[in-house]
């Protein structure tokens, strides 16, 4: 069970949660994790840096303590809707990493995938994107620099000239935290995700009011905060619409009222278009099924 | 225990108000024992000023990005506990030995071209195509560098240097001992490549081995050791008729 | 985009402050250490004024005993020991030998630098001595 997928894990552990055992802690109930069983040596040569964050970060050696542990959110598994060579819908706009989605990791990224995913993806999406801005034919007033100038005043006039409002940045984005831990976490429920859809859009309100102190052309972090911001909650919306219209549990996505898989209905990839100020437009594109047909998960 | 608070005082620079650094001091609710010199700027930028700037990412000791001057001693922020000073005040300051750009951010340019000058990669007389397969190692070959790989690039060492704040043409600790990570890796073919860099008067012989990299590193990288085997190296390739071998 | 934010940033430069070396235990240990050296110099040179002296011959030779070089020795002696000191304690950090593939101690390098430097004194002052006679 230890070394089983995280999805996996992270269920049991709430599941052990929401039976009452686990020990309390400043942040939230925790379990433990014992690997003193491994002994000293095997810990020092496969987990050094698991020892050295027990010891410098909290204070146990987990050689001779268990490790307090819970789930967290780790890893964005959508994004950017890219190809296998990171090309995206918008010409001459390639994605690779997390932020893309070119269809390896489906529901759910298995460890370890991510980081040559980068290298392999990111390979492929700058040789496309070199080929690409090699072929592309020249042109004499470059649309890029006009998207970076609109979004430039775009800023502008919504940050740095903004005056008043009462919000603070960090308040909204902890709030937005703790929702989507709640509606959006491990386990999901209808309810769950309409409540939050809900107070998503009360943060949304909330979000532009907020206060910006820093008027700084330098360095300016409270800017940047407050851009990732609005993208989070963006996102944040974007996870909650899709995840209440998937009436079905799929690799991290589990909904309590709908625990089954249903590959009829849902063998398939959430699009979420926020195209206008209106509503985001959910649509769907079935997953390419290669040589490997999806089974049902019997470990 | 609720109403423990503590006092920060933090470096305030902005370019286009200030002549020069100031400190601004913020008391603030030292509300749980856990909490380090990062969590107190964070409430800081949250509750009380959202001006302060300062760079931070990972909250566990593995980006390097949190270093600054804490009362005095570059660390890592992230791994600075509060506990450790209260009650006597915590002052915040920006890493020596760089210009600042703003705040608690310094200017990391010429970090960043030494890194690069160093040419830290694996580099072979002939590449091999990838189909032909990977370069195997040993365990006991790993650890012939692993504690040189250890480097986050976080700084502090170079803020502990007074040989670079002195001269700071000088190529620095963590340049030489990732300079010293590929030389000693059994995959890496580079040394004669590098050594017009680490050799040369701005590279190992400007230190004169004050030895406070090692001791501020937060990662065990001893800094230090690698110029000095660096030193020794470069001279017997010098010296031994046989040395100049690749 | 304003002016303002095309315009270079002006960074504030770091200057070493003067007093540098006493801001830290380290710091100020090591302007000793390399401060030794001065000492030690001064009196190589005497030693070489010596030999000179002592070229022209046993007889009109004497060697230059006063209380205070006495004194400018003891201390000069203990400065060339605490610096060989350090660079000893240093060759342990430095040189690596690989035995039956395994990394000698470090421990072991620095006990076994020492114990060189032992005889080789003993050599040394044997030397000395015994020609001296
Ligand atoms: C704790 C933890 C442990 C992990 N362990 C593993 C592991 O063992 N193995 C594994 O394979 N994967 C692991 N992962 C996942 C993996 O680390 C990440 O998926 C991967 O690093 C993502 O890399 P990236 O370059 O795609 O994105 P990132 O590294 O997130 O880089 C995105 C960059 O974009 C910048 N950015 C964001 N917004 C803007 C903007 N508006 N303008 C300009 N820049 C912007 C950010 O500052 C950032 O530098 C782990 C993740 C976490 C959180
Ligand atoms: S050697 Fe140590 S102190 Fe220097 S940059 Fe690397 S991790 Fe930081
Ligand atoms: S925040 Fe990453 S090392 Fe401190």
């Amino acid at each position: 069970m230890e070394l089983g997928p995280r999805d996996i894990i992270s269920r049991a552990m709430m599941t052990e949660f929401e039976e009452g055992h686990g020990f309390e802690g400043p942040h939230g109930k925790y379990l433990h994790l014992d690997v003193r069983h491994l002994g000293e040596d095997v810990i020092d040569r496969k987990l050094p840096f698991m020892r050295e964050l027990g010891r410098e970060f909290v204070g146990i050696d987990i050689v001779k303590d268990p490790i307090p542990v819970r789930p967290v959110q780790h890893y964005m598994m959508g994004g950017i809707d890219a190809d296998i060579s990171g090309a995206t819908p918008m010409a001459g706009l390639y994605a690779a990493g997390e932020c893309a989605n070119v269809g390896l990791n489906g529901a759910n990224r298995l460890g370890s995938n991510s980081l040559p995913e980068c290298l392999v993806f990111g390979a492929a999406a700058g040789r496309a994107a070199a080929e690409y801005a090699s072929s592309a034919k020249p042109v004499t007033a470059n649309p890029v620099d006009a998207i970076l100038w609109d979004e430039a005043r775009r800023v502008e006039v919504a940050y740095l000239e903004k005056k008043g409002g009462d919000e603070r940045i960090g308040a909204i984005r902890e709030e937005m935290q703790h929702e989507m831990d709640t509606g959006a976490g491990v386990f999901r429920t209808k309810e769950g995700l309409e409540t939050l859809v809900e107070r998503l859009g009360g943060l949304r309100q909330r979000f532009s009011r907020i206060k910006i102190e820093d008027s700084s052309r330098t360095f300016n972090t409270e800017l940047t905060s407050a851009i990732e911001l609005d993208f989070m909650l963006e996102l944040s919306q974007t996870i909650a619409l899709t995840a209440l219209a998937r009436d079905e549990s799929r690799g991290a996505h589990a909904r309590r009222d709908f625990p089954e898989r249903n590959d009829e209905k849902y063998l398939k990839h959430s699009l979420v278009f926020h195209r206008d100020a209106g509503k985001p437009r959910l649509e769907y594109r079935d997953v390419r099924v290669g040589n490997f047909k999806p089974q049902a998960r019997t470990y | 225990m609720a109403d423990k608070r503590i006092t920060i005082q933090a470096t305030r620079y902005d370019p286009d108000k200030d002549e020069r650094p100031r400190l601004q001091s913020y008391e603030i609710p030292f509300s749980d024992d856990s909490m380090v010199v990062l969590d107190a700027l964070n409430y800081i930028k949250s509750e009380v000023d959202g001006s302060l700037s300062y760079r931070w990412s990972c909250r566990m000791g593995i980006c390097g990005s949190c270093g600054m001057m804490v009362n005095g001693t570059p660390k890592l922020t992230c791994n600075a506990f509060l506990r450790d000073y209260w009650p006597r005040p915590v002052v915040v300051e920006p890493l020596n030995n760089f210009p600042v750009i703003r705040d608690l951010v310094i200017d990391m340019d010429d970090f960043m071209h030494k890194l690069k000058a160093i040419k830290p990669w694996i580099i072979r007389r002939q590449e091999i195509p990838l189909g032909a397969g990977e370069h195997r190692q040993t365990n006991e070959q790993i650890d012939d560098f692993r504690q040189f790989s250890q480097c986050i690039n976080c700084m502090l060492c170079y803020a502990a240097c007074p040989v670079y704040g002195l001269n700071n043409e000088f190529l620095g600790p963590a340049a030489i001992a990732l300079a010293r990570r590929y030389n000693l890796d059994s995959r890496d073919q580079g040394l004669k490549q590098r050594l017009p860099v680490i050799a040369d008067n701005e590279g190992v012989w400007e230190c004169s081995f004050v030895g406070e990299c090692s001791v501020v590193c937060p990662k065990g990288v001893d800094p230090a050791k690698a110029i000095q085997q660096t030193k020794l190296e470069t001279t017997m390739r010098f010296v031994l008729p046989y040395g100049n071998r690749d | 985009m304003t002016n303002e934010a095309q315009a270079a940033p002006r960074e504030y430069r770091w200057r070493m402050p003067a007093n540098w070396w006493t801001r830290n235990r380290h710091y100020f240990l090591y302007v000793v250490r390399e401060f030794t050296v001065v000492p030690i110099a001064l009196w190589l040179l005497w030693l070489l004024v010596e030999i000179k002296r002592a070229g022209d011959g046993p007889a009109r030779y004497s060697p230059h005993g006063s209380a205070a070089f006495v004194v400018f020795s003891v201390i000069t002696l203990v400065f060339a020991l605490y610096h060989s000191y350090t660079f000893l304690s240093l060759a342990g950090v430095i040189i690596h030998f690989k035995v039956l593939d395994r990394p000698l101690p470090s421990r072991l390098i620095v006990l076994a630098q020492f114990a060189l430097w032992a005889v080789a004194s003993v050599v040394v002052g044997f030397v000395l001595i015994w020609f001296a006679r």
